[in-house]
């Protein structure tokens, strides 16, 4: 009775524990235990309520393996990201709840239905969206603390960097600008790709995506943000124009690049109406214009490789001024 | 501002690295566990086992103990005992000890000095 009491005491001490040194600290603590009621009870059986006194005093499970387990750096998220963490993840989340609110006023505009099934899509985006902006925000930041730690390098006096000029500094605004951009535009993108729409004649609108197939890539679509949020956690992190904010920003850049070729040149995303209608509305005569409808992707794959394009250059200027 | 608590706070501040020193210069000898809680204690340095068993196999891990299982005796007992690094940490760690506290008794004799008596 009082050996079954102690072995599940010991169990539940141990059951986290590597499965190597499981055994020997049990063993240990089995000798530790034994010599504690040996000490309290002398000569004498001791009882089960020796027992229970003697393991009170070596404290509850939790806090002895608590003991067995103090590494500091053992959290996911940790100093000096934490802060920025909780900052970003507030502007993150407000920035989600925004722009699926407006993604569900769109939609009710284009589709009506009732108010009670309106509010509850509406939630249930909510839901949805809060829960996954959360995630990769904190995958993200996980990703950042758990490389920064291993990449930290010796510290020496000469390496701190001259205090930045007005103009080397990066505003906080921007970046906070930035994220709500990528996060708003996502959100949008992902749950009512119908705002992208033409009107002909009237009220009768022709949606330029095809909203199954964009819903259907929604992983690039997520990547892209991610890509788009990373760029401006560096430049959140280190405050102003340096060689990691460059890379950062160039590979973030290249990534997207890469991502958006992927998304507009491998799936057809454009709704075949919309280039039907466009020719016939234009007439054959609008070579140009419907031109740049019949190759709407590739049109929007130039605007974006152009403007990824500029930012790098844009920051690549920043850095290396004076 | 809650006394008792900051108090107790800092006692543990105070403890924490002199226990280190303290277990070290007693491994000199090979000891188990309870043994050397029970010797700390006659000498007026209480320190549970809860405590000591954790720490004994945190510094077995930094290379400063080794341990061996006894399993001769009626109960088997894990013997502890101070390696060679450990011992060179001891004494660069027991030099600094003396100089400090005698440093800190001087100013804290000093303060005792000038105060109510």
């Amino acid at each position: 009775m009082n050996q079954d009491l102690i072995e599940r005491y010991l169990y539940a001490v141990t059951k986290r524990m590597p499965r190597k040194q499981r055994e020997d600290v049990s063993q240990e603590l089995r000798g530790l235990i034994d010599d504690m009621l040996a000490e309290r009870c002398g000569g004498l059986t001791p009882t089960e309520k020796d027992v229970r006194v003697v393991l009170t005093e070596l404290g509850t499970p939790q806090e002895l393996s608590e003991k067995y387990d103090e590494n500091e750096t053992r959290c996911l998220i940790g100093q000096p990201y934490y802060g920025t963490y909780v900052f970003v993840m507030k502007i993150v989340m407000i920035c989600t709840a925004v722009g699926l609110t407006l993604s569900s006023a769109i939609l009710q505009i284009m589709e009506p239905q009732v108010w009670y099934a309106a509010v509850g899509q509406w939630l249930s985006m909510l839901w949805q969206g809060l829960l996954s902006a959360f995630a990769i925000v904190t995958a993200l930041f996980a990703f950042f603390y758990q490389k920064g730690i291993r990449i930290r390098e010796p510290f020496s006096f000469d390496d701190l960097p001259p205090v930045p000029k007005k103009n080397q500094e990066i505003p906080k605004w921007e970046c906070i600008v930035g994220i709500g951009i990528s996060v708003v535009f996502t959100t949008v993108f992902l749950a009512a790709p119908q705002i992208f729409c033409v009107i002909l004649r009237g009220s009768r609108w022709i949606p330029i995506f095809d909203a199954a197939v964009i819903h259907s890539t929604w992983y690039i679509i997520l990547l892209f943000a991610a890509c788009g949020i990373s760029r401006e956690l560096v430049k959140l992190m280190e405050g102003r124009y340096n060689k990691t904010v460059m890379l950062a920003v160039a590979a973030a850049d290249v990534i997207s690049a890469v991502l958006s070729f992927w998304w507009l040149a491998g799936f057809p995303l454009v709704n075949p109406e919309f280039t039907v209608e466009i020719s016939a509305l234009f007439g054959e005569e609008e070579v140009f214009i419907t031109g740049i409808f019949s190759h709407f992707q590739y049109f929007f794959l130039g605007i974006l490789l152009f403007a990824l394009t500029l930012d790098t250059v844009d920051t690549l200027v920043k850095t290396l001024r004076d | 501002m809650n006394i008792e608590q900051t108090v107790s706070g800092l006692i543990l501040e105070l403890r924490r690295g002199t226990l280190i020193l303290l277990v070290l210069s007693q491994l000199r000898q090979p000891m188990y566990g309870y043994s050397l809680v029970k010797k700390l204690n006659d000498h007026g340095i209480p320190m549970d086992a809860n405590t000591l068993y954790p720490l004994m196999r945190r510094l077995e891990g930094q290379g400063l103990l080794s341990s061996q299982w006894d399993t001769g005796e009626a109960k088997p007992r894990k013997y502890y005992r101070i390696t060679p690094d450990g011992l060179m940490v001891l004494e660069k760690t027991k030099e600094y000890w003396k100089t400090f506290s005698t440093n800190v008794d001087e100013l804290l004799g000093e303060k005792h000095e000038s105060g109510s008596d």
